[in-house]
C-alpha cells in the first residue's frame, strides 16, 4: 500500500511542478505531538506541497521531518520481513500473514530515537476549511542512545545491555522497511490563512538492533533487528507560509 | 539544530507519559514456606551481598515442594529501594541468562516466589535483586547446596 502512494507521488510530481507555475502551492511548518501506551512522539516538519487538479482540491509534495520517539518498556519483535511475514513481495507483504512462530521479543527498557527523514505528503480539501491528509517517511537516518533490553526467546530470557536504534531508514513497504519511519493520517481544520490544526492518527515503526544477544531464527540465521509498531494519536499545529 | 532535536525529544518524553520511578513496596511481608512434615525440602541457600547500585541483606533459599514445584524464599531481607526491581534466578552475577521471577514484592521481610519449569539449579546459581529498567544490580546471593 505504501509503495502505491510513492508511485502516485512520482506520477503527480511533474504534473504538480507544471501546475505550480500557474497556481498556488501549500508550504507549511508543522509540529505534532502523539501519544500511546507508555510511548510517544513529537515531530517537527517542513512540507512543500503542490496543488493539483482542476479545482486544486488535491495536493502532493515532499517534506523533511524530524521525529523524536520515547517510551518505557516497549516490546520489539523480530523485524526481517522474511521471518515476520509469509511473503516479502512489495505491497503484498502489508497484507501477508504474520509468522508469529518466528517472532522473538526484545523488550527495550527505555527506547529513545531521533530520526530525520524525507517524507511524502498528500492532501485532499473537503471544503475551504477542512481537509484530509496522509504522509509517510521515505528515507533518512536515526540516532539514539543505547538501552538495556531483554530478549525473550522460547521462554528463555537474556539481557542485552547495548540495544541501539537502527541508523538507516528506508521505506520498502510493510515489514520490508528498514529502520524507523513515521506516517500519519490526519484531519486538518484551518483556523486562519496562516494557521491550522490537525487531529492525527500516527503509525510509527521503530527499529532497534542488538549487539551481544541475537535471536537464532528457525532457519538457522542470527537476527539482530527488532521492530516496534506503535499506534498513536495526537494533535498538530501548522503554520502556512503562503496564503492559499 | 541540536536545540531543536532536544526540544523534540523533550516533548516526546513528556508525551510518552513516562512511568514514575516505580519503586517496590516497603511494607514488611511475612510469607513463609511450610516446612512442617517434610512438605518442603531446602535445596539451595545463600546470603545476599550488596550490588554496585544498591544494598541487599538477608538470605535466599530454594525449597522443593513435591517432585516438580520449586519456590525461592527471600528470608529476612532488607533491600534498598529502586525503580523496577525484579527477582532473578541467573547464571551470572551480572545477569545475561536469567529467569525473571517477577517484581520484588517488598523491600523488607519474608517473601516467596514460584519458580516455573524445572531449571537446572547448578546453572542458575544466583538469586539477584535487579533493577530491570536501568540494568542495575542491587544485590546477589550465590546459591549452594
Amino acid at each position: 500500500m505504501n509503495k502505491s502512494y510513492i508511485s502516485l507521488l512520482l506520477l503527480a510530481l511533474p504534473f504538480g511542478i507544471i501546475n505550480a507555475q500557474q497556481s498556488k502551492t501549500n508550504q507549511f511548518a508543522d509540529l505534532s505531538v502523539n501519544a500511546g501506551k507508555s510511548q510517544g512522539t513529537a515531530a517537527l516538519s517542513y512540507v512543500y506541497n503542490w496543488k493539483l487538479g482542476k479545482k486544486k482540491k488535491w495536493e502532493a509534495g515532499l517534506g523533511l521531518r524530524l521525529t523524536g520517539y520515547a517510551g518505557t518498556k516497549r516490546d520489539f519483535t523480530t523485524a526481517p520481513g522474511r521471518l515476520a511475514r509469509s511473503t516479502t513481495i512489495p505491497f503484498v507483504i502489508v497484507f501477508a500473514g504474520q509468522e508469529t512462530q518466528n517472532w522473538d521479543t526484545l523488550t527495550v527498557q527505555r527506547p529513545l530515537v531521533g530520526l530525520l527523514n524525507l517524507s511524502a505528503n498528500f492532501g485532499y480539501a473537503l471544503s475551504s476549511n477542512w481537509s484530509l491528509g496522509f504522509n509517510i517517511d521515505l528515507i533518512g537516518f536515526s540516532v539514539g542512545r543505547k538501552s538495556s533490553a531483554i530478549l525473550t526467546s522460547n521462554g528463555v530470557t537474556r539481557n542485552e545491555p547495548l540495544a541501539k536504534p537502527a541508523v538507516f531508514n528506508l521505506l520498502l513497504t510493510g515489514d520490508n522497511d528498514l529502520g524507523s519511519l513515521n506516517s500519519e493520517f490526519f484531519l486538518r481544520y484551518k483556523l486562519s490563512p496562516q494557521w491550522s490544526i490537525r487531529a492525527v492518527y500516527q503509525f510509527y515503526f521503530a527499529e532497534y538492533k542488538t549487539n551481544t544477544v541475537l535471536q537464532t531464527a528457525p532457519d538457522g540465521t542470527m537476527v539482530d533487528r527488532f521492530r516496534n509498531k506503535a499506534n498513536l494519536f495526537g494533535l498538530g499545529i501548522s503554520y502556512h507560509f503562503n496564503k492559499p | 539544530m541540536k536545540r531543536v532535536f532536544y526540544f523534540i525529544i523533550s516533548i516526546a518524553l513528556v508525551s510518552a507519559s513516562c512511568n514514575k520511578q516505580n519503586q517496590a513496596p516497603e511494607t514488611r511481608l511475612d510469607e513463609k514456606v511450610d516446612t512442617a512434615g517434610n512438605a518442603a525440602l531446602l535445596q539451595y541457600a545463600g546470603r545476599f551481598v550488596n550490588g554496585p547500585y544498591g544494598s541487599a541483606m538477608g538470605s535466599a533459599k530454594i525449597y522443593q515442594l513435591g517432585n516438580t514445584r520449586f519456590i525461592l524464599a527471600l528470608d529476612s531481607v532488607s533491600i534498598s529501594n529502586g525503580p523496577d526491581l525484579h527477582v532473578y534466578l541467573s547464571k551470572e552475577v551480572q545477569p545475561l541468562n536469567f529467569i525473571d521471577l517477577g517484581r520484588l514484592k517488598s523491600t523488607n521481610g519474608n517473601q516467596l516466589y514460584e519458580i516455573s519449569g524445572m531449571p537446572d539449579f547448578s546453572a542458575y546459581k544466583y538469586a539477584l535483586i535487579h533493577c530491570q529498567q536501568y540494568n542495575h544490580l542491587f544485590g546477589s546471593a550465590a546459591l549452594k547446596k
